[in-house]
């Protein structure tokens, strides 16, 4: 369910994106990181759903939030003359490297748990027949 | 499993905005991105040539914007009586003139290129490859000719020819005024079509000589061509 939203979404937005005009080139510095802090929070929201400890106003927050942020760091960067979108930058792809092993070793886990389950029941049919 | 739906929801209209971001992203970038260099050191250097060319293009707009509201206030005021309005057709006709108005009427669009089936490889020793290229000279000829044929108005590549227009080489481009260009040149000029063509495609006349040279040139008369204003800066500090 959650990955058809996402994916629709993406589509959806993507089919937007295509047809609305573009913005200037001075800006478009800002909006990169924009997108990567984004990217981050739709990754951390991912993982907190598997979690099951999801708040959509921690999500919601966050979303806007760190874009604003590094949004304000880059152009603060750009005052000092110092790259400092960098360092938000390196957070950001950190975080999306955490969140997206924690999401795959979700997935491992309950792959392996499924055939471990399998399995126990085969044994346990089979000891069921062989008793009778 | 409710609020499982609203997760859902939220997370796929927080994507929708994310790859709508990236594809505005990547759209504006692949607009804007200049041939150049993959040098890092050079981007920055890039960047700012980017960041120039688009205040410059938006101070252009302002300005454009600011003559046309000026011509509308002077023909307001033109309107009470008719001594001004006189002068504002005069006014009219010199800024045509002089190359601040986007011009349109009947003329002729000559364009040329330089010789497509010469490379330095099979030129052979006799022949220049420098005679199969156009040159500044060819288009000073060119535009002396139009004006001598009765030109009102001239562009090269979208470049208004003024009275104070200079051509010049500059290595591999040609440099009118402080635009460079590069072939294929469109020559455009308003004027009386006949007597322009005739003048330029006569036995003997420029277009005769160059096209000896393999360069390709094609001639249109035309009942609309649309001469763009002059670009630059008008200005004068000596005379008196």
């Amino acid at each position: 369910m959650i990955f058809i939203a996402i994916i629709v979404g993406s589509i959806i937005g993507a089919l937007i994106g295509i047809n609305i005009p573009t913005i200037s080139y001075t800006y478009s510095g800002y909006l990169a990181i924009a997108i990567i802090a984004a990217l981050d929070s739709v990754f951390g929201g991912i993982t907190s759903t598997l979690k099951k400890n999801f708040d959509m106003k921690i999500f919601l927050s966050g979303f806007f939030v760190n874009a604003i942020l590094a949004m304000a760091l880059t152009y603060l960067g750009q005052k000092l003359n110092l790259d400092i979108y960098l360092a938000a930058l390196v957070v950001f792809v950190w975080r999306m490297f955490d969140n997206l092993g924690t999401i795959r070793r979700y997935y491992v886990e309950k792959i392996t748990t499924r055939k471990i389950i399998a399995k126990a029941e085969a044994t346990i049919k089979k000891a069921n027949e062989e008793q009778k | 499993m409710m609020n499982k739906n609203r997760i859902a929801i939220v997370l796929g209209l927080v994507c929708l905005l994310l790859s709508m971001a990236i594809t505005v992203q990547i759209n504006t970038i692949k607009r804007t991105s200049i041939a150049g260099s993959k040098k890092f050191a050079q981007d920055n250097l890039k960047d700012e040539v980017l960041r120039w060319k688009e205040k410059y293009e938006a101070e252009t707009r302002n300005l454009a914007n600011s003559e046309k509201e000026l011509a509308k206030i002077r023909e307001d005021g033109a309107k009470k009586d008719t001594s001004a309005s006189a002068k504002e057709s005069q006014i009219k006709l010199n800024n045509n003139l002089l190359g601040l108005t986007d011009l349109e009427g009947k003329g002729i669009e000559l364009t040329i290129k330089d010789d497509p089936n010469v490379t330095t490889e099979n030129i052979g020793i006799v022949d220049d490859i420098s005679n199969h290229i156009v040159h500044e000279q060819d288009l000073r000829a060119i535009v002396n000719e139009l004006k001598n044929a009765g030109a009102e108005a001239i562009s090269i590549n979208e470049q208004r020819i003024t009275t104070n227009t200079s051509i010049n080489c500059i290595g591999n481009v040609i440099k009118i005024d402080d635009e460079k260009i590069s072939s294929p040149f469109v020559i455009k000029a308003i004027g009386f079509p006949e007597i322009m063509e005739s003048a330029l495609a006569r036995a003997g006349g420029y277009l005769d000589c160059i096209d000896d040279y393999g360069i390709v040139i094609s001639l249109k008369k035309l009942e609309k061509v649309k001469i763009p204003k002059y670009t630059g800066v008008i200005s004068s500090k000596y005379i008196k």
